[in-house]
C-alpha cells in the first residue's frame, strides 16, 4: 500500500514511517500541511495517515476539506492530540475516516490503517461471510459451524460480524468498542476481553482448530490457517 | 525590529465628566423619571385649566346667545322700541353689574345701552358674531365679551365685562405657574434620589467587581436583604463567582493530581528504565524492564485521558453537544457490556429499568459515568454477589440512575470525599483502578444538573452495600 | 408676595396702540343713571316695601357723595327687590 504521512514531529514521523515500512507498506512524508497538500493532490495514495495539527497554514482538518471538495476519496486516518470528543466529531465531518489520539501504540495504528484499506465496498453488500468452516448468515442472523447452529446473542453476532468482516486483520480492542459499541471511553476493566472469551467459548469450544486468535500486545484476530 | 507603536492618549477632554454623567444609566432613569413626573404634572393643569377657566368662558357665552335671542323675540314682537325698553330693564336689574348692551340705530344713534359708542372690533372678529373689545369702565380700561347682531337696520351689542373672570382665570395660570415650578423643582429633586439610589444599590457590586478584577476572588457580592432587582443580580454574580472559584479549583486539582499521581508511575517507570540501563549485561531483563515501562506509559496515558475527560465535563462545553435521546437502552446496553464481567466473576448483575427515559445530555458521558459506577459496584462485591442497576424518571426531582452492590459499602466519612480526584478509601486500596472513577461521574452529574450521592444500599443489613445514586436534573 | 400678572393689561397695551382711537366708555356707573335708576325705582309698585326702600336710599346716598357705582349696585338691588313678588 503506498501511503502518505503527514506529520510534523520528526520523532514519531520516523517511527511511524519505519513501522509501516516494515508492515510492507511505501511511505511518503511530508512535514507540514502545504506540502501533505501539494502531494496528496498530486500523486495516487491508498490512504493518508494526517496529524490533526500541522504548521504551514493547511491544518489536517483544512487539507481534507480541500481533497474532498476536489472528488478525492482516499482513506483518511487523523492522528491527533486533542482528544475532545468535540475535535474527533470535527475530524470525522471534515471527511476523516477514523480518528486516533496520541499517544498510541503502533500495533492500534497499523490495525486501524489496514482496517480502513481494507473496508467493506459499499455497493456489495455481502450477505454472508465465510471463515473456514464457521459461517455466518447476515439476513437470517445465524452462525453455523461445521454445519451445526451455534446459539449467539445479538452483540456476540455484531462482535463476531466485525471480525468476520476484517479477517486476516488485528482488530484492536478500542476498535471493537468503538464499533461494536460505540462507546468512545476507557471502560476501566477488561471487558473487551471477556466478551472476546465468551465468544470465543461458543465459537472455538469443542473444535480442534480454533479460529479467534488473540495478537499479543494488539488485539484479536479471526482466520482460518493457525 | 520596529518598536510596537505607543498607544496614543488622547487629550483629556474637559466635557469629559459631563458626557460621562449625560451617559449613565441613572442619568437617563432620572431624566425618565422627571419627564414622565412633568408630564403627568402638566397634565393636571391642562385638566384643571380646561374645566375651569375653559367652562366659565363657555357659561359667559351661553349666558350671551340667551340674552341675545331673548332681545331678538322682543324685536319680532315690538321693534326697537320694545328692544329698547328691554335693555333698560335688563340693565336696571343687573346687580353684579356686568351686562353691556348697545342699541344703534340706522344712523349710528345710540337708542338704548350703556356704552357711548360702537368698539371697532365688535362685529369684525374671525368669530363671526363674537368678538373680544376693551371698554372703559370709570377711567379703567376692561375687556368685555361682545355678541353682535342686525335687527333690520339697527345694531345691537349685547356683552359682558369679564374682568371678574379674567381675574380668576389669572389668578389660576398664577397657581398652575407656581405648581410647575414646585413640580419641576420636585421632578429635578426627585430624578437626583432616584440617580443617588440607583448608584447606591449598584455600589457593593461594582465594588465587588473591582475588587475580583483586582484579584480577590474571595468576594462576594452582599445581599441588602430586600431580596428585589439588585439582590437577584448579587445573587447571580455570587452564584457565577463560585462557579469560577470551583472551576479554579479544578485546575488546581488538576495539577495537584498531575503532581500526586501522575508523577509516581512517571518516577517509577524512569527508575526501572534507568536500572536495565546499568544491568545492560542481561538482555531478557533489558527487554522485560523496556515492556513494563511501556506498560507505565500506558496507564500515565489513560489516567491522563480520564482527568481531561473529567475536564472536559466540568468546563460544561460537552453542553453545546446534548442532545435528546431515550436512556433506557443506553443503561441496558452498559448492562450487558459489564455484566459478562459480573457473569465470569461469579456475580449476578441486574436491571430494573422502565420502557422509557427520554433525556437531553450527552450518552457517551452518561454511558460512561454509569459504567464506571458499575465497574465500582462490581469490584467491591464479593463473588457471589448482586449489582443492581435501577432507574426511574421522576416528574419533579429528574431522573435517578442508581447502582446498589452488596458489598462493604462505604463509611461515611469516606463518603464526602469519594468524590474527590484520586482519592481512595483505604478499603480499596489493593485493587485497581485510577480514582478518577467517581469524580467523572460527578462531574457528568454536574453537567447535567445533577448530582452524584452515596448511600447504603440496604441500611441495616451486614454488610450494607454501597448505593450509588446519579441524579439528573430536568434538562 | 406672589407677583400679579394682569393678563389684560398685557393683551391691552398693544391693541390700544393698534387701533389708536378712544376705547368705548360704560355709562352706566355714572350719576345720570343713577337718577335714571331712581325714577325707575319709584314707578315700580313694590318700592314702598322693604327692603327695596330702604335700599334705594342707601344707593341715592352712595351716588350724591360721589360713588356712583356703588350707589348705582345698591339701586339695582332695589329695583329687583321691588320687583320680586312679595
Amino acid at each position: 500500500m503506498r501511503i502518505l504521512l503527514v506529520e510534523d514531529d520528526a520523532e514519531v514521523a520516523r517511527f511511524v514511517r519505519r513501522g509501516l515500512q516494515e508492515a510492507g507498506h511505501t511511505v511518503e512524508h511530508a512535514a507540514n500541511g502545504r506540502d501533505g497538500l501539494f502531494l496528496a493532490a498530486s500523486e495516487q495514495f491508498d490512504m493518508l495517515v494526517l496529524d490533526r495539527m500541522l504548521p504551514g497554514g493547511v491544518d489536517g482538518v483544512r487539507l481534507v476539506e480541500t481533497l474532498r471538495a476536489q472528488g478525492n476519496r482516499t482513506p483518511v486516518l487523523f492522528l491527533s492530540a486533542l482528544s475532545a470528543v468535540d475535535e474527533r466529531v470535527k475530524g470525522l465531518k471534515a471527511g476523516g475516516d477514523d480518528y486516533l489520539v496520541k499517544p498510541f501504540a503502533f500495533a492500534e495504528l497499523l490495525a486501524r490503517v489496514e482496517a480502513l484499506a481494507r473496508r467493506p465496498t459499499v455497493d456489495a453488500p455481502a450477505t454472508r461471510l465465510k471463515i473456514a468452516d464457521l459461517e455466518m448468515d447476515l439476513l437470517s442472523r445465524t452462525v453455523t459451524r461445521g454445519g451445526k447452529r451455534i446459539e449467539i446473542q445479538p452483540r456476540e453476532f455484531r462482535l463476531l460480524e466485525h471480525l468476520m468482516r476484517h479477517a486476516g486483520q488485528v482488530v484492536t480492542r478500542t476498535m471493537l468498542l468503538e464499533k461494536v459499541w460505540d462507546y468512545h471511553f476507557d471502560p476501566q476493566t477488561n471487558v473487551i476481553d471477556v466478551h472476546v472469551s465468551r465468544l470465543r467459548q461458543k465459537v472455538d469450544k469443542g473444535f480442534d482448530k480454533p479460529l479467534i486468535h488473540t495478537v499479543r500486545n494488539a488485539g484479536y484476530m479471526i482466520r482460518a490457517e493457525p | 525590529m520596529t518598536p510596537p507603536p505607543i498607544p496614543q492618549e488622547d487629550l483629556p477632554n474637559p466635557w469629559d465628566p459631563l458626557l460621562r454623567f449625560l451617559r449613565s444609566a441613572g442619568f437617563r432613569f432620572a431624566l425618565l423619571f422627571a419627564v414622565v413626573f412633568s408630564s403627568a404634572a402638566a397634565g393636571f393643569a391642562f385638566v384643571l385649566w380646561f374645566a375651569t377657566a375653559g367652562s366659565l368662558d363657555r357659561q359667559t357665552d351661553a349666558a350671551l346667545r340667551t340674552d341675545a335671542l331673548g332681545l331678538m323675540e322682543r324685536w319680532r314682537e315690538g321693534g326697537p322700541g320694545a328692544v329698547s325698553d328691554a335693555i333698560a330693564e335688563r340693565l336696571a336689574a343687573d346687580v353684579e353689574n356686568h351686562a353691556i348692551y348697545l342699541l344703534l340705530d340706522p344712523r349710528g344713534v345710540r337708542v338704548a345701552g350703556n356704552l357711548d359708542r360702537w368698539p371697532a372690533a365688535a362685529g369684525q372678529g374671525p368669530d363671526g358674531p363674537w368678538s373680544f373689545a376693551f371698554v372703559a369702565r370709570e377711567g379703567i380700561s376692561v375687556e368685555a365679551r361682545l355678541y353682535t347682531m342686525n335687527l333690520g337696520e339697527y345694531r345691537l351689542i349685547a356683552g359682558r365685562d369679564i374682568e371678574e373672570k379674567q381675574r380668576l382665570r389669572d389668578t389660576l395660570a398664577e397657581g398652575i405657574a407656581w405648581s410647575s415650578a414646585a413640580a419641576s423643582i420636585f421632578a429635578l429633586v426627585g430624578a437626583a434620589v432616584l440617580r443617588r439610589a440607583l448608584a447606591n444599590r449598584l455600589r457593593p457590586a461594582t465594588r465587588t467587581a473591582e475588587a475580583i478584577a483586582a484579584g480577590d476572588l474571595s468576594r462576594r457580592v452582599p445581599s441588602s436583604g430586600l431580596e428585589d432587582e439588585f439582590d437577584r443580580l448579587g445573587e447571580s454574580m455570587n452564584a457565577m463567582l463560585d462557579r469560577i472559584d470551583r472551576l479554579m479549583e479544578g485546575v488546581r486539582g488538576v495539577s495537584d493530581s498531575i503532581a500526586h499521581d501522575l508523577r509516581t508511575p512517571i518516577a517509577r517507570a524512569r527508575a526501572k528504565l534507568e536500572e536495565a540501563l546499568a544491568d545492560t549485561a542481561e538482555p531478557g531483563a533489558l527487554r522485560a524492564a523496556i515492556e513494563q515501562a511501556i506498560a507505565d506509559l500506558d496507564h500515565i496515558t489513560r489516567v491522563f485521558g480520564a482527568l481531561l475527560r473529567i475536564a472536559e465535563a466540568e468546563a460544561g462545553a460537552r453542553r453545546a453537544a446534548f442532545a435528546s435521546f431515550d436512556l433506557a437502552p443506553v443503561l441496558a446496553d452498559v448492562a450487558e457490556f459489564y455484566g459478562v464481567v459480573a457473569e465470569s466473576r461469579g456475580q449476578a448483575l441486574v436491571t430494573e429499568l422502565p420502557d422509557r427515559i427520554d433525556l437531553v445530555g450527552d450518552r457517551d458521558l452518561l454511558a460512561q459515568a454509569v459504567g464506571n459506577l458499575i465497574d465500582n459496584a462490581l469490584k467491591f462485591t464479593p463473588p457471589g454477589g448482586r449489582v443492581l442497576l435501577s432507574a426511574r424518571s421522576l416528574p419533579r426531582e429528574g431522573i435517578e440512575i442508581a447502582v446498589a452492590d452488596s458489598g462493604p459499602g462505604l463509611p461515611i466519612e469516606d463518603r464526602a470525599r469519594a468524590g474527590e480526584r484520586f482519592f481512595r478509601a483505604d478499603a480499596s486500596r489493593g485493587t485497581p483502578g485510577s480514582g478518577l472513577g467517581l469524580s467523572l461521574v460527578r462531574a457528568v452529574a454536574h453537567l447535567h444538573g445533577g448530582d452524584l450521592v452515596l448511600g447504603d444500599a440496604e441500611p441495616g443489613r451486614l454488610p450494607p452495600g454501597l448505593r450509588a445514586t446519579l441524579r439528573l436534573g430536568i434538562a | 408676595m406672589p407677583i400679579r400678572l394682569p393678563l389684560s393689561v398685557m393683551l391691552a397695551a398693544p391693541l390700544l396702540i393698534a387701533t389708536g382711537e378712544p376705547i368705548p366708555r360704560i355709562t352706566s356707573d355714572s350719576q345720570e343713571y343713577c337718577t335714571e335708576l331712581v325714577g325707575r325705582l319709584a314707578r315700580l309698585p313694590g318700592a314702598g316695601g322693604e327692603p327695596a326702600r330702604s335700599l334705594g336710599a342707601d344707593g341715592m346716598r352712595l351716588c350724591e357723595e360721589g360713588q356712583p357705582r356703588a350707589g348705582v349696585a345698591k339701586l339695582r338691588r332695589a329695583i329687583r327687590a321691588a320687583q320680586a313678588p312679595p
